[in-house]
Parts: structure tokens; sequence; C-alpha cells
């Protein structure tokens, strides 16, 4: 196991991956910018470093100061989080050409799952389903038009080189499609330095399924079940849960195994996520693999009672995992709403400032994960989320009653947050009867 | 009770913005500071209140004079890495307490990753104080010496 690891995120995740190390007995090495300089989890490292002003290309995405700061604390591994350099190959590569073991894939996994079109490739070879696509990127204007004439309308265009929500847009019609492709390739490349596009056909009420995976060096791979994360906005998930409440046995086991598949023939070891669409006839059809420990994370540890950040702790130093598939069960139901600092009321627009009241909720199966406390000040340098409130009790109805008394319970003044918009969400009768698509929210809000 | 620290980021703000005299109340405190012909900054505060919480005698009212670390302005770390006071072993240090510094006067080396980085001075003046020891680990923003300005 490792000696020392150095933390290369801030705010909850850092947090929890504190956690994680001191209760396997692991030193900790904390990097922070300026702004975080008072941040209190940072007194849980036994080290900490500054790494830069403020502004993330600055501090958190310097992958050069981050690696001098591991070198200097002389740590064994780096964990990456999530986000900022998370799913960054060339900083897994350089972290590892300087003996520093990278907490994560290897980067010709995450090179591989990163690229939408390699990675349908894949899907294909290990019998994964693809959403109907463009079978590459596109090549010319008139071929895009032909395909999405048979296909059907609508249809996405996505970047090659996109994820997390990013690089897609929305299309109804040939004359839109034909209008929105130049911009689409401008914004590909302006974010993600590859202007290539394809198109996808739209699954109409779609859920968004997603399974959870782990696998070692020794190439076994296990997953630890699905989050239904359909309730979204503008791609980024508000609640999710699990099990997901509209999936039948067949279909989730069916699921899980072709999430296996795939992370098995990408050689993929470390946490990841597969994320998958169902449609209303119970198909699934794959969206991407994320290569990384995700932010809803707790849900899934919240029902299976496994530490996810322990076990990647585990597996990077050369572990393998000693429990069997059948060991792994889902029991009772697990929430998680995602809070952040933004006024729904008013277009969800952030709402930065200083939190003077933060009383999180408590009880049987209640769990916040949060790095805010009374006196910090939202930056908006960073991502807006506060707290990841997460409730775990026996059965759906159960689980929902608690959330609903929690929510009422948390306060966080004087700022705006989403807690508003959760309370509604958890009296609306679709929610409540588990039936919510991907448009659910927008359509509602 | 003296905010040291808000005097001493008073200073800074008077230095950056070229200001001759500021003055600053919160509550009964009051502080006063002015810009002497010299350049020298004497600071003056009122006394906290009599019937402060605090039992038995308090902190000196008011502190007079220019303050200890006055025209001292630090050259602080631009990188995370090791700090090294010369070239290479052998060499004697880049610079001492004493010596005289311009712009772009070599200070010393942070090393990250097997790369030696020369750290210029960006100040002209004197060394007054050297505060990191030599393969000390040292992080960004972190003050390396203090340099009294050439005025």
């Amino acid at each position: 196991m490792f000696s020392r690891v150095l933390i290369a995120n801030r705010g909850e995740i850092a947090l929890r991956i504190l956690r994680a190390c001191k209760e396997l007995g692991i030193q900790t090495v904390c990097v922070y910018s300026e702004e975080d300089r008072q941040a209190p989890y940072l007194a849980l490292a036994d080290r900490t470093i500054c790494i830069g002003p403020p502004p993330p290309p600055e501090s958190y995405l310097k992958a050069d100061r981050i690696i001098a700061a591991a070198e200097v604390a002389n740590v064994d591994a780096i964990h990456p989080g999530y986000g900022f350099l998370a799913e960054n190959a060339q900083f897994a590569e350089a972290c590892r050409a300087s003996k520093i073991e990278f907490i994560g894939p290897s980067a010709d996994s995450m090179r591989l799952l990163g690229d939408k079109v390699e990675a349908k490739k894949l899907a294909k070879r290990a019998k994964v389903p693809n959403i109907p696509w463009t079978n590459g990127p596109i090549e010319d204007d008139d071929e895009a038009a032909r395909w999405a004439g048979r296909a059907g309308y609508p249809v996405m265009i996505k970047a090659v080189a996109g994820g997390g929500g990013r690089g897609i847009r929305l299309v109804h019609n040939e004359a839109t499609l034909r209008h929105s492709l130049p911009a689409a390739r401008a914004e590909a490349q302006a974010a993600f330095k590859d202007p290539s596009v394809y198109l996808e056909k739209v699954i109409e009420s779609a859920r968004h399924v997603e399974v959870q995976i782990m696998g070692d060096r020794a190439g076994n791979v296990l997953h630890f079940f699905e989050r239904d994360c359909s309730l979204q906005r503008r791609h980024q998930k508000l609640v999710e849960e699990s099990p997901s409440p509209m999936l039948d046995d067949r279909t989730r086991e069916e699921l899980c195994k072709a999430a296996v598949r795939l992370a098995r023939a990408a050689e993929y070891h470390s946490a990841g996520t597969v994320e998958f669409l169902t449609d209303p006839e119970g198909k699934f059809y794959l969206l991407e693999m994320n290569t990384r420990i995700q932010v809803e994370h707790p849900v899934t540890e919240m029902v299976t009672d496994l530490d996810l950040l322990q076990w990647q702790l585990r597996v990077a130093a050369g572990e393998t995992l000693t429990m069997k598939q059948r060991d792994i069960q889902q029991r009772g139901v697990a929430i998680e709403c995602r809070i952040n600092a933004e006024d729904p009321a008013r277009g969800f627009r952030p709402s930065p400032g200083k939190i003077l009241d933060f009383r999180p909720p408590g009880g049987l199966g209640v769990r916040v994960d949060t790095h805010v406390h009374p006196g910090l000040t939202i930056s908006p340098h960073y991502d807006s989320m506060i707290a990841k409130l997460v409730v775990h009790r026996r059965t759906r109805p159960e689980a929902i009653s608690c959330m609903q008394r929690c929510l009422e319970e948390f306060v966080i003044e004087p700022i705006k947050t989403t807690i508003p918009l959760h309370r509604e969400i958890f009296t609306h009768t679709h929610f409540l009867k588990g039936e919510v698509d991907t448009g659910f929210i927008e359509r509602t809000w | 009770m003296i905010d040291v620290q808000q005097v001493r980021e008073l200073i800074e703000l008077m230095i950056e913005h070229g200001l001759n005299e500021i003055r600053v109340r919160e509550g009964e405190t009051q502080i006063s500071l002015r810009k002497g012909p010299a350049g020298e900054v004497a600071v003056a505060t009122s006394p906290p209140p009599t019937a402060s919480p605090t039992p038995g005698p308090g902190p000196t009212p008011g502190l007079e004079g220019p303050s200890e670390d006055e025209g001292l302005v630090p050259i602080c770390s631009p990188m995370v890495g090791t700090f090294y006071a010369a070239s290479d072993p052998g060499s004697p240090s880049f610079v001492q307490v004493g010596s005289e510094v311009d712009v772009d006067s070599p200070v010393c080396i942070i090393e990250a990753m097997k790369v030696f980085n020369e750290i210029k001075a960006e100040v002209a003046g004197t060394i007054e104080r050297i505060l990191v020891q030599n393969e000390q680990a040292v992080e960004y923003g972190q003050p390396l010496m203090l340099v009294r300005l050439k005025s």
C-alpha cells in the first residue's frame, strides 16, 4: 500500500480522498490554491503545499507544479479526484514517468475511451449496443443530412473529443442541421482542440442509467450495480438514485454485464462509470464511459456498503479485488441531491457569496458530503456545488420521505441554493412514481 | 488589540497605490498611517476602549515610528520545488545578506522535476534577509528573501 498520497483537487472530493487515505493509514499531502488557503479540510492533511493563485489554469490544472509538489513531498501516488486533471492522459503519463503512480486507469484506456468514435468501435467489438450513429465522424454535410434523413430527426451533433455533457447540439430538421454543423465544429475546436463531430439519433423519453465498475491490474473487473441519473438540467445531474426505479432485474443484469464487457475490452483498471441511455421499450445504448471516480459515487457506496475510494487506492497500489461479483449486493435505496450555489428562480444563476449559516441534516441513513462551513465564501473560480445530500433507507418511499425531511431541515444562508428546486422535485407525482426521463427537469421548470 | 497583519496590508496598499495617507476606523479602533518625506511610514493607532474583555495589562496602545518591515519587499517563489542558494554545490551562493541586486539579478535556483530554474530578483535593492535554507522545499508564493528597496 502507498505510504504517502498527494491529493490534486479541492473541496468535497479532496476531503473525501483525505478520509479514505486516513482510514487506510496513508499519509496525505494536499495541494491548494491561494483562494483555498483557509479551507478547514487542509488541517486533516499531514502536509499542504500551495500551488498557485485562484484560477484553475494557474493552480489545480498546473500539472508541472502538482508533480513538483509530489516530488518535494516524496509521495508514492497522486489522486486526481474528478474534474481538473482526472481525465488528462498526458498528466497520468507525466506522473508515472516521474515514478509517481496516478490513481486511475492507464493513459491508453483514458485516450481510447475519451475518443467517442474509438469508444463506440470498442463497444461494437465488445457487443455493447451503441446509440444509432453515423459510424464515424462526418466527412461532409451532405452525407450528414442523408444519414439524418434516414435515421429520422431529431438528431444530436456531438464532438468526438467531447464528454461530460459538453459539445452537444440538438437539431430537429435538415435546415437547422446544416446551419449548426459549422458552429458545432468551431465550438469543438475551441473547447476540445478537435473539430470532428458525429451525429447520433435522439432516444426519446430516455433515462440515463450508469453502471459503476472497478478493475484491478490483474484484469478482474467487477460492477457495483447501477445509478439512475435521469434528473438533469443541461446535461448536469441534479438527483441520482440506486437502484434505478424503472429497471427490471433482467435488464439490470444485462446492463451491468455489458458495462463489465466494455471495461474489460478497454483493459480498464481503477474506478470507472459506463453511462447508458435506456428507452421506454427497455433497450439500452452506450452513451460514454467516464474514466474517473464520479461525483455521485456515494449513492453506490450506500447501497453496496463498499468504500469506492479505498478500493481505488488498493487497486492502484497493486492489490487485486478480493470479492466475487455475487458478493456485491444492492441493499435498500439510496438517493442523492446535489445542492449547488445557484438560484433556480433566476435561471440557475450562480449565487456566490459568504455562507453565514450552514446546518446540514442528520439521522438514520443520512450522509452529507461537503467541504462547506459557516464563514466560507463560495468562490466564482470553482464549481458551485455546496454539498451532496445522500439518504439510504430500506425502500424508495422511505428514502423519499427521509429526503423530504432532510431538505426541510437543511439550512444554508444567506446565499441562494437549489434546495427549493429539490423540495419541488421530491413532491412531484412523476418523480414519486419513478416515471421521469432526461427531459423532465427542463420540461417542468 | 493591534492587528499587525492588517497594518502590514495597509502599508502594502499605500505603496501599491502611491498613497500618502490612509485612515481606517472599525468600531473604537482607528489606524492612521502617513508617509513621511523620506518615504517612511508613520503608524499611529488609537488605543482600544479601557473596558476591554482581557484582564490585566493590555497591549501597548499605539505603535510609534516606522514598522520593522517597512520598505522591505519579499521575493516570492513563482513555483513549487527545492530551493538552492547556489548554482551547484561547489559554487558560492548567488546572494547573501547585504548583496546588491537589480531586476535581473539571479538570487537562487528552484529545482522541480529535474529542471533547474534561475529565479530573478525582479526588484532593485539590497538583500536584507534570507528566509529559507539550502535544499528546503518551497511552495508557490512562499517568501524566499526580503529586499530593502533602493529609494
